[in-house]
């Protein structure tokens, strides 16, 4: 232990016992009331040039999905929301589609990209999506020519009507990613599956 | 020899740890914090043993986290301190310390069990001295005295790791554990070398990673020794994202006390404080864009950058000797209060009133402030008093924040499932 770290807990302990024997708080001057300190060096304060920053860096947004382990290369299309409420779906069965007023992949926060798993006569872009298994990799290009990329952590397949929104598309500030399909069984007199199947993956 | 020597380290830590208490509040976080009272580690006034209603694990854990971030700042600057010769400054560092020490046995205690506390407190008291001997060795260019220090570091992560591997019951691989604690130590005396050679661009990187790396070894650590239904809880997104705001802006709160040290002190290093505190502003404009997009994260970066540059300001001219100066960055930072209160109140939907914003705000500033006449005056305790809690006032702020954000994103997400299929592999996807 430095001579220095003994003396000066020492000294901390004194200066606390002073002040809960006397009941005294911290003497703590208001602002702009004391007196500035003079400078001890006529040297430029280094301050004086400060600038704060005002720009961020800002994602560009997705334009194509690759998963080797299925297959998977698929453009993105931009969705947003139905009147009704609900996401819209992609508009071809074979393209994926990137939600867009959640975050663009590699941005802080969970985005979403959805994908259908079959058409009326056969497979969708996500046909394979509950077969994925975690540790796959996800890459997403951008539209500024990066690609970020994503590993599957986990799998879940959940009814339609108790769809977890939260787990979803609630925001956080982990740059996530979340891909959205189909699953379970057919209901043929709606013409939907009951259940939809999410994958969860994390930036690499 | 091993034994003896922590033994005698367990003896000397209780003066170490004697001081002023930096501990965050248990209770739910108000907005407007209470009027400041005489802080003390060890009396009903102390905010964690005051608390009435037990809090939840999660609130725990998050507070957890706060503290163990807080314990990367405080060491960091003892160390820096002790490296510098400051004396009076490292005094106060070491008090400062020693009462998140407290607050963090406290918390083990509540969230893990008072056994655990017990060995808690002094594998990490050992962790803290053998930091401080190595800053010590540095700041004399000793050698052997550095070397015995890192065996030292080296035997105290492999006893936490071991601890905390254990608490978990076999979630958390020792090896795991082990890294986790290395990284730590690592950025903390990576630090201390990148500050003695004033490298001062090093240092306050690894300043700021082992901010983070050590709030996040919070989550790590309750993630493993909590029970599987608070678990889940910790990773709700509305968990995660009230633990999230209130690492980036206590973080700022840590990052502004710094780069105005250096302004107040003139010294050296205030270039790299300066891009740290940016690179803050930066991570805090991309927090906005994903939650509201980047018209208002613009808007609000315009704002934030005006804040820090008046806070800045009122520092430089105090190093400088120009009241005229320090009272119109006083006077604009009203402006900033008021404006950004307009921008962030409707972003929680009415849930923060403008009003109460301004007012936090304003509490802020007048604390960042006064941070800064302390220590221009030389009152470091002063100083530590008041960045303790203006690290305090940021989580209430986070807080409430958190919750107004994410039940205004909230209301505006899709509803219900996704129509995506239609039939075609309905034989097959029925039987997977």
């Amino acid at each position: 232990m430095p001579a220095y770290a003994r003396t000066a807990a020492l000294a901390g302990l004194t200066t606390a016992m002073i002040a809960v024997l006397t009941g005294a708080a911290p003497s703590v001057p208001r602002p702009g009331g004391a007196a500035p300190v003079a400078p001890s060096d006529p040297a430029p304060v280094e301050a004086d040039g400060f600038r704060s920053v005002r720009t961020y860096t800002v994602v560009a947004r997705p334009v194509r999905l690759r998963i080797r382990a299925l297959h998977v290369d698929s453009a993105l299309q931009r969705l947003g929301l139905q009147r009704d409420g609900t996401v819209e779906v992609p508009a071809r069965p074979e393209v994926a589609g990137w939600y867009e007023h959640g975050p663009r992949p590699g941005q802080p926060g969970p985005a979403v990209i959805l994908g259908h798993v079959d058409s009326r006569s056969g497979p969708g872009v996500f046909a394979q999506l509950s077969t994925v298994r975690p540790g796959t990799l996800i890459a997403v290009d951008r539209a500024d020519g990066s690609t970020v990329t994503f590993r599957v952590t986990g799998v879940s397949q959940t009814s339609k009507t108790a769809f977890p929104t939260d787990l979803v598309y609630a925001p956080t500030l982990d740059a996530t990613l979340r891909l959205v399909t189909c699953g379970g069984s057919f209901d043929r007199a709606r013409g939907s599956y009951r259940d939809n199947v999410i994958v969860f993956a994390d930036h690499v | 020899m091993r034994t003896r020597q922590a033994g005698r380290r367990r003896h000397l830590f209780p003066l170490l740890c004697a001081g002023l208490a930096v501990a965050l509040p248990a209770g739910p976080a108000p907005l407007r914090p209470a009027a400041p009272a005489p802080p003390s580690a060890h009396g009903p006034d102390h905010p964690v043993a005051a608390a009435a209603t037990a809090p939840s694990a999660a609130d725990l854990a998050v507070r957890f986290q706060a503290l163990l971030g807080q314990h990367s700042v405080l060491a960091a600057d003892l160390m820096r301190s002790r490296i510098r010769g400051d004396d009076a400054f490292a005094q106060a560092a070491n008090a400062a310390l020693g009462g998140n020490t407290d607050a963090m046995t406290s918390l083990v205690g509540q969230l893990f069990g008072a056994a655990t506390a017990d060995k808690f407190r002094p594998m990490w008291s050992d962790h803290i001295v053998a930091l401080v001997a190595y800053a010590g060795a540095v700041a004399e260019r000793d050698t052997r005295a550095k070397g015995r220090a890192r065996a030292e570091l080296v035997e105290d992560e492999q006893q936490l790791g071991r601890f905390f591997a254990g608490a978990s019951h076999g979630r958390l691989p020792p090896k795991v554990a082990r890294a986790a604690v290395v990284m730590h130590v690592n950025h903390l005396t990576g630090q201390a070398d990148a500050y003695a050679a004033a490298d001062y661009t090093t240092a306050d990187r690894l300043y700021r990673e082992g901010y983070q790396h050590t709030y996040g070894l919070g989550l790590t650590l309750a993630d493993a020794l909590l029970p599987a239904a608070d678990r889940a809880t910790l990773r709700a997104p509305v968990w995660r994202l009230r633990s999230q705001l209130g690492e980036v802006l206590a973080e700022h709160a840590v990052l502004l006390e710094d780069v105005n040290r250096a302004a107040v002190a003139n010294t050296a290093d205030f270039d790299a404080a300066g891009d740290t505190i940016n690179a803050n502003t930066r991570d805090l404009a991309a927090a906005i864009d994903t939650l509201f997009g980047a018209s208002t994260a613009r808007r609000f970066q315009s704002l934030w950058a005006s804040h820090v540059e008046l806070l800045v300001e009122y520092a430089a001219a105090t190093a400088a000797g120009k009241p005229d100066r320090r009272h119109r960055a006083q006077a604009e930072l009203r402006t900033f209060e008021h404006d950004m209160a307009a921008v962030l109140a409707p972003a929680t939907g009415g849930r923060v009133p403008a009003a109460d914003l301004s007012a936090a705000l304003q509490e802020h500033d007048r604390m960042l402030l006064e941070h800064a006449d302390a220590y221009a005056a030389r009152d470091y305790r002063g100083a530590q008093d008041l960045a303790g809690r203006t690290y305090e006032h940021m989580f209430a702020l986070a807080r409430g924040l958190a919750d107004g954000f994410g039940a205004t994103v909230a209301a505006r997400l899709p509803h219900g499932g996704a129509q995506t299929g239609y039939g075609g592999l309905a034989g097959v996807t029925e039987h997977r």
